[in-house]
Formats: structure tokens, C-alpha cells, sequence
């Protein structure tokens, strides 16, 4: 196994992958913006950040340059940069998990220093700033298989991100006297080596303006054949994309807005309307304006009512909840005559009203298996069981089936007189196996099973696993109901069949 | 060849190995979570291959494989017919070293529409990993590294050039692949290093122990729990005698359940002394292979037969498992680890065997002029010209 000669695919450190960024009125003191980025997509319970890395939010004054087929908005050259560093894992007390931090640095000079995953997160003296760093429930939530613009649930459900989460006094910091509207990004970038390098060093590993400009719009899914820019694109400057690419990505954009236009295979945009938006899109961050409100709809309202030529009634951003896909997909596919909602009505967990402001991590999915030897051959012990609707589990009193085949529904009455509902999703007999979901009766969601039975010697192997989020009761309540359950049955078939040797 | 030491002090910065590993542990973890909710959402079973194949090669969690036949299994129930689940197949297979079926996996793969660049780098680890086509394996695995210079393609080319014995060439690339590396990932940094360990360490005709140790010791600091570079590291520092550090090495990974780190961990406590904690250790070590050879025997195959053929202590065994290596890849190094078990285990009919068809099949090559075996079958030349007179 030693001698390998080829690695995985794609060697690079998920934690410093940006998938999101925010920018909103603080819902607790209107006084105050909170900006947050998110790295790590599919982030299990235990991640941590990358400590060789420099996160950064970065922040620019705006000004509307263009209206209409001119819209254009032209950052200050000053920056606000909020850096964030994480240190190595320092050991636990009393052995407990690691401990990492994470140490800021505001635009004034200011800094401060927070234990990754402290929910209170921590706070300057002055109260100007206060930041999170840690693990949450991943807001974003996509619902649609965008190629193929289908519908389905959402494809990060139970998905957490590490969040760096900074919110701040916006009078002291931004002053938005001199102007309330700003552009945002977030990019992760290299630490400065101690001595000069040899070789190269990329300006950055990836930066996030608006969600999605690589994935749905410059790497549009539904165009075969396209060079995919996305490496390209990520190597750019944020607010100053090279001169000498930005026709090829201008390009790449209107053929992609068009391709979007067509999905439904009506034309609800113009070609100049096109390019205008294209021009938009090109210059890609995050617009916000302090000095007006945000909220859940209010993302790219900015941005269309400049393209519309008339004045922006929102503060724009992005809050945590914000449904974007759907308010970006509807934008590009029919230009707003009529919303196209996906699969989908919320994240996993909406966000909340208090800091973080991002919902709490999602807890591990929990797998209960269990499995017999049993002294019968695999034909026999499936006769018994292998039916959805069988009767022989000691715990069943009596089974209901509705429909044949996948999606038969089973309505379970226990012994103690519980119901519970499921469906079959998959099965084979040649193969002897079924699975299964929960639709109702245990305090689960996500509720998957599986029992097969396998030749083993001259006997047979039967396996029987599930796999749920516990809902409304804790892990180890809903796992005692789940391993009983399995216990019970094949402890049953043990003293049916015989135990194999 | 080049002598002159290394300097490893201008290489990338790379994540914390704790932190990776810890990440790695936990996305792993999720990535299974959506599996079993949705085997067939696009994307998550390679994911995890990827994922169970940096935890098998870095963490030392020889549990991988097992998880990936299951994962295979699971494919072939809710999509046997699929490209993918072919594909995935092919991989896990040719991981195992199953690479007959891999190869029948990948062909079932390209008839259902694999995508050529899939089907390719799959069907260049096996024929590397076998030793065969090995000229066409170079020139493909030379023009990939020059039109991506990623570092996933200059790696295999460094190997590739360290089986032929252009063994300066394959450091430069190794070089470059370190230098030109644009991401924080430890893994990779480690990979690289690793290798060069290997390649001044064991591959060269006479080994630069002082210079191996520089690489293992420099992928152990990328990524501490890094089994493999341990034990390698561990018997250079034995050979110098240096049992504290050849010790302390395998104690922190004793718990990865990798038997190599048992015998190693065997051999420092007999050179301490420590008899009765070796037998202790070998005996484990004795009980971890069979139970992987049960399970993966093409996989482990070579290290079982290093094993046996050493402190293990059971030469026909070792020539057993080198035989059962070579029949499955005949690489000029399985030839040279079956010939030398076949003279251990007094097999000297088998050895010669083994010598003619390793020249048939290598003998035209720079590597075999580097080879052990290229001075035998002279020798032997020598002797059946002189008992001809």
C-alpha cells in the first residue's frame, strides 16, 4: 500500500475554500454591520481553520458611476480590512478537545484576539467590535440541480461551515459620511514567509464577492465545451480585475446570462440589457448601503435598480437568510416575471436574531448497525423477512401496507401501541436487500435503513443499519430507541434460524 | 548522480498536519453521512474515495480499504449499471492492487461513456503500478506534468522516473512539485517529501541514509502522524543505531494498527534488550498482516513478504506472498523481491526462473543495468559459458 504512485486527484486544504459572504444590518442594534464569510464547505463537527492563512474581509467605499445600460459602481481606493489569523491547536484542559484562536486586526489597528467555537464570541473594550469564529449550521442552501434547472431538496442540508462572523460600530468604522455605499469580498490569502521564498507564491488561494459568480455564472454547468475559467478568474484582483482579461470574462459572461435568459426558452432580456448586467456582474462584490435597510429580499436590489436606471430603495447585502439562489436564478432566467422557487424553503437551520447570527452547528448524523450469523441459508431467512411488509419482528404487533413496489408505505403498530410510518425506497431480491426511510413516528429526520442478508459459510449474514439526525430529543435517547428495535429483531432471527458458529 | 544535501528550509508553508488530519477525519465523516443519505448524489462517492485514500496513505488507517468496498458494494446495489459505479470500482480496485479487475472495471467504465481523461490517469497508475507500457506511461505522464504542472501530475512522473533509475531527473521533479505548489495542504507537501525519502533512501542503487532521513523527518514535520514516513525513518535511525529515536518514532503511531509499525517497534526493542516486549510486538505485527492479507492480499502482499522474509522469520511464507506479488505486477522491483525470497526460502530452481524471466522482461532497460539482479544473471552467464568449455 506504501508505493502508491498517484495521490488523490485534487490535493488542497478544504478549510480555505470561501463559499459565502454577508453583509447586513446587525437585527440587534441597527447601529452596528455585521460581515461574515464562510469557509470550509461540508464542514464535519470537529473542523478547524487553516493557520497559515490570512482571512480577510475587505471593504470599499462606492459610488454609482452609471445608470442604465451604464450602470457601473467604482470603488474608493481606500480599503477597510478586517484580517482574521488563526493559531496551531493548543492543548485542551484537562484533556479536553483542542483549543484554537483566532486573532484580528480592524481597520484602525485595532486587534483581538477569540477561542474558536465560543459562542459569545468576544468583544473590544471600546464596543466597536465583537466577532465569532467557529463552527454553524450552513445558511446557503441550494435546491436545484442547476445544469438541468430541476428542482430538488436542498444539497447542503445538515452541511455546517466554519464562519468567521465580525460585527462593528458602522459610524466609527466605515464613516459613512463620506458615503454609505460599500463593496465587499472575502479572500483567504498567504501569510508572508519570514525570508523570500523560493519559487511562487499565489496573491491568494480564493476570494467571494457576489455568491455563485464561478460556479453558476463564468462556469455556467449548462454550457458543455467552455473553458472553464473559474482558476483563471480566482487569480484576479478583487476590485480591479485585470484589463487585459476582462473582455474574455465579459464575454464569458454575457454568453452565460444569455444561456441562463433561455432556460425557460422565452427572451426576457434584452441584449443591451445583457451587457449591462454583464458590466455589473463583472465588477463582482457585494454592495451594501448603511444608511438603508437590509433584509431577506433586499440582495441585488442595489444592483437591479441602478440597471433599471432609477434609485436604490434598500440597503441591498446579503443577510443570513436570504434565499439567493432562488432571487438570483429568478433574476437571470426570467428577469423577474415570476419567482422561481426551488426544492427548498430554508437552510437546515434558519438563522437567528442575536449574535453570531449564524444557527448552531448540526449535530452528526447517527448510525445504529447491528448484524447476525445465522445458521440458515440466505434464501430462507429472506423468505421471512425480505417482504416490506413481513411480520416477524417481535416488537410489531400488527403491519399495514399501502401501494407495492418503491414507495409502498408500512404503518408499524408497536407492541406498546406506537405507530410508525415508512417507505420503501430501494430493493432487491436477487440481492436480498431493502432501504428504507422514516416518515413518521420516531423523533428523526434524515431516518435511513437498510437489512440485507448475505451468504456467510453455509449459513447466512444478515445486516441491518440506520442512520438519522435525532429531532426534538437527544442523540443518545433516539440510538437507545433505534438499537433496541434492531436488537430485538435479529436476536428473534438468531433464536428462529439458529446462531451460526 | 546528485550528493549534494538538501536544503528543505525554503519549502511551502502548509497547515498545521493536526488541523488537516483532524479536517480530514471530520469532512470524511460528513461525506459518508451523504452517502448513505443519497449514494447517488453526483459527486460524494469519488469524494470519498479521495477522502479514504489520503486517510489510508497518510493517517495509516488500513480500515480504508474495507470502508471502500463497502462503498463499492453499496454503489452496485442502487446503481450497478452506472459509469460511475465502474469507474469507482476501477479505483478502489487498482487501490487494493486488484488490477485485473480494475482493468476490467475501467473498460466496463469507458463502454458506458467515462470520460477519456478519467479512464487515462486511472489506466496509467495501473500500467505504472505493474510496470507495464512503461515508455508510453512517460511520455503521457511527461506531457500531463508540462501542460498542468500540478503537483498531482509531477509526482507520478517523479516516481516513474525512479523506477527507470533516472534518479536525479525524478528529484528535479519532485523539486519542482514542492516549489510550484500553490496550496496550504500538508498532504501534499508531505507526499512529496515522502518520496524523495523513498528515492535517496531505497530506490538508489547505494543509499543515502543521511539524506533520506532529511525527507522522512521533513514530511513528519508537515505531518506528524504520518505512519509510513515513522517507520521508514525509524529503521534508518535503528541502522544508525539510534534506538530512542527509532523508538519514540513508532510509539506515538502504535495505535494507527499499521503491523509494520509493530515489527519495526520489535526490532528497536530486541536491540534494547527488550525480548520479551519485542515477541510481544512481532507477535502482533504477525497477527496484523494475516488479518490484511485475509482481507487485501494483493494489497499487502510485498509488505507481508518483507515481513516474513525479515523478523517474521518464515522464508517460505515471505517467498509465498513475493510470488504471489509478482504473478500480479511484475515491476523489476517485485522481480527482485521474489528472487531474493526464492534464494532465502532455498528455492534455488524458482530463483533462477525468476532471474531469466526478469531478464526477458527487463533486461533491456537502464534500470535493470542498476539492478541486483543484472550482476546475478552475468554471474550466471559466466558460469554456464565456463561449464559449456
Amino acid at each position: 500500500m506504501s508505493d502508491h504512485v498517484d495521490g488523490p486527484r485534487s490535493i488542497g486544504d478544504p478549510s480555505i475554500d470561501l463559499s459565502d459572504l454577508f453583509a447586513f444590518t446587525s437585527p440587534a442594534n441597527a447601529g452596528y454591520i455585521v460581515l461574515a464569510a464562510n469557509v470550509f464547505p461540508s464542514a464535519g463537527v470537529s473542523a478547524m481553520f487553516s493557520n497559515v492563512v490570512n482571512h480577510s474581509i475587505v471593504v470599499r467605499r462606492m459610488a454609482v458611476a452609471g445608470i442604465g445600460e451604464a450602470a457601473k459602481f467604482k470603488p474608493d481606493g481606500k480599503e477597510f480590512r478586517f484580517n482574521c489569523r488563526f493559531t496551531a491547536l493548543e492543548r485542551g484542559s484537562d484533556g479536553g478537545s483542542p483549543i484554537q484562536r483566532g486573532s484580528f486586526t480592524f481597520p484602525g489597528g485595532q486587534e483581538l484576539t477569540c477561542v474558536v467555537n465560543d459562542e459569545k464570541g468576544a468583544s473590544t473594550p471600546d464596543g466597536v467590535f465583537h466577532v465569532f469564529v467557529g463552527l454553524r449550521s450552513d445558511p446557503f442552501y441550494l435546491a436545484w440541480l442547476p445544469a438541468a434547472l430541476i428542482k430538488v431538496p436542498n444539497l447542503l442540508q445538515h452541511d455546517n461551515v466554519l464562519s468567521i462572523v465580525i460585527e462593528f460600530e458602522t459610524a466609527r468604522v466605515l464613516g459613512p459620511a463620506k458615503g454609505s455605499l460599500f463593496g465587499v469580498v472575502a479572500e483567504t490569502t498567504p501569510i508572508p514567509k519570514p525570508r523570500s521564498p523560493i519559487g511562487h507564491e499565489p496573491p491568494r488561494f480564493d476570494w467571494v464577492g457576489r455568491p455563485e459568480q464561478t460556479n453558476m455564472r463564468l462556469n455556467n454547468p449548462a454550457m458543455d465545451g467552455t473553458d472553464d475559467l473559474r482558476d483563471l478568474w480566482n487569480q484576479q484582483t478583487p476590485f480591479a480585475i485585470s484589463e487585459e482579461l476582462q473582455p474574455v470574462f465579459r464575454k464569458r459572461l454575457v454568453d452565460s446570462l444569455t444561456n441562463w435568459d433561455m432556460r425557460d426558452k422565452k427572451a426576457d432580456w434584452t441584449p443591451a440589457d445583457l451587457t449591462a448586467a454583464a458590466n455589473v456582474y463583472l465588477d463582482d462584490f457585494l454592495l451594501f448601503d448603511v444608511s438603508k435597510p437590509t433584509g431577506d429580499t433586499s440582495f441585488l436590489e442595489i444592483e437591479k435598480s441602478t440597471l433599471h436606471g432609477r434609485d436604490y430603495q434598500t440597503g441591498g447585502g446579503r443577510t443570513v437568510n436570504a434565499n439567493v439562489i432562488d432571487i438570483m436564478i429568478t433574476w437571470m432566467v426570467n428577469n423577474d416575471r415570476e419567482f422561481m422557487q426551488g426544492g427548498a424553503l430554508s437552510a437546515t437551520k434558519p438563522g437567528v436574531n442575536s449574535f453570531p447570527y449564524l444557527a448552531s452547528p448540526n449535530t452528526e448524523m447517527q448510525t445504529v448497525a447491528d448484524s447476525a450469523d445465522l445458521a440458515a441459508p440466505p434464501e430462507t431467512v429472506w423468505a421471512l423477512i425480505g417482504s416490506f411488509g413481513a411480520m416477524w419482528h417481535p416488537l410489531i404487533a400488527k403491519i399495514n401496507v399501502v401501494g407495492t413496489g418503491i414507495g409502498e408505505l408500512r404503518t408499524i403498530e408497536t407492541i406498546d401501541g406506537k405507530q410508525i410510518i415508512e417507505r420503501l425506497d430501494a430493493s432487491d431480491d436477487a440481492q436480498r436487500f431493502y432501504r428504507y426511510t422514516l416518515v413518521s413516528g420516531i423523533q428523526a429526520t434524515g431516518y435511513i435503513g437498510t437489512l440485507s442478508v448475505h451468504p456467510k459459510a453455509t449459513g447466512s449474514l444478515i445486516e441491518w443499519k440506520v442512520q438519522f439526525w435525532a429531532d426534538g430529543q437527544p442523540d443518545f435517547v433516539v440510538r437507545t430507541i433505534v438499537s433496541t428495535l434492531l436488537k430485538t429483531g435479529l436476536e428473534s432471527l438468531k433464536a428462529r434460524f439458529g446462531a451460526s458458529k | 548522480m546528485i550528493a549534494a544535501p538538501d536544503h528543505v528550509l525554503d519549502y511551502p508553508l502548509a497547515t498545521d498536519g493536526d488541523i488537516a488530519v483532524i479536517n480530514l477525519a471530520s469532512a470524511r465523516q460528513q461525506s459518508w453521512s451523504r452517502f448513505w443519505q443519497d449514494p447517488q448524489r453526483p459527486g460524494i462517492a469519488e469524494y470519498i474515495v479521495e477522502q479514504e485514500q489520503l486517510a489510508a496513505q497518510y493517517v495509516g488507517d488500513l480500515k480504508a480499504l474495507d470502508r471502500l468496498e463497502t462503498l463499492v458494494n453499496q454503489l452496485d446495489r442502487v446503481s450497478s449499471g452506472a459509469m460511475r459505479t465502474a469507474l469507482i470500482h476501477a479505483q478502489v480496485a487498482a487501490m487494493a492492487h486488484r488490477f485485473g479487475e480494475a482493468r476490467d472495471r475501467l473498460t466496463q467504465a469507458e463502454a458506458r461513456g467515462a470520460m477519456s481523461a478519467d479512464v487515462q490517469r486511472l489506466s496509467l497508475s495501473i500500467d505504472q503500478a505493474c510496470g507495464t507500457r512503461l515508455q508510453s506511461v512517460l511520455e503521457v505522464r511527461q506531457r500531463m506534468a508540462a501542460e498542468s504542472g500540478r503537483l498531482e501530475d509531477l509526482v507520478p512522473l517523479g516516481s516513474l522516473l525512479a523506477d527507470l533509475g533516472n534518479f536525479d531527473e525524478a528529484d528535479r521533479i519532485y523539486d519542482r512539485a514542492l516549489r510550484e505548489y500553490t496550496d496550504v495542504s500538508p498532504f501534499a507537501a508531505a507526499w512529496v517529501c515522502f518520496q524523495r525519502g523513498v528515492l535517496w533512501g531505497e530506490l538508489v542503487p547505494e543509499a543515502q541514509s543521511s539524506r533520506a532521513a532529511v525527507w522522512y523527518r521533513k514530511a513528519i514535520e508537515y505531518l506528524p502522524c504520518y505512519v509510513k514516513a515513522r517507520v521508514h525513518l525509524s529503521e534508518i535511525y535503528l541502522q544508525s543505531g539510534n534506538v530512542v529515536d527509532a523508538d519514540s518514532l513508532l510509539v506515538s503511531v502504535i495505535s494507527s494498527g499499521d503491523p509494520e509499525v509493530n515489527w519495526r517497534l520489535a526490532d528497536v526493542l530486541a536491540a534494547t534488550g527488550r525480548l520479551a516486549e519485542a515477541e510481544e510486538q512481532l507477535q502482533a505485527a504477525r497477527t496484523g498482516f494475516e488479518a490484511l492479507l485475509e482481507r487485501h492480499l494483493l494489497a499487502f502482499a510485498d509488505h507481508g513478504a518483507e515481513f516474513y522474509a525479515g523478523s517474521g522469520n518464515d522464508a517460505r511464507r515471505a517467498f509465498e506472498l513475493a510470488s504471489t506479488n509478482l504473478a500480479n505486477r511484475p515491476t523489476l522491483r517485485a522481480f527482485e523481491q521474489a528472487h531474493e525470497m526464492a534464494l532465502g526460502a532455498h528455492e534455488t530452481q524458482a530463483a533462477c526462473e525468476i532471474l531469466v524471466d526478469a531478464g526477458e522482461l527487463w533486461g533491456g532497460t537502464a534500470a535493470f543495468r542498476l539492478s541486483p539482479l543484472s550482476t546475478r544473471i552475468h554471474s550466471a552467464n559466466l558460469e554456464s559459458r565456463r561449464a559449456a568449455r
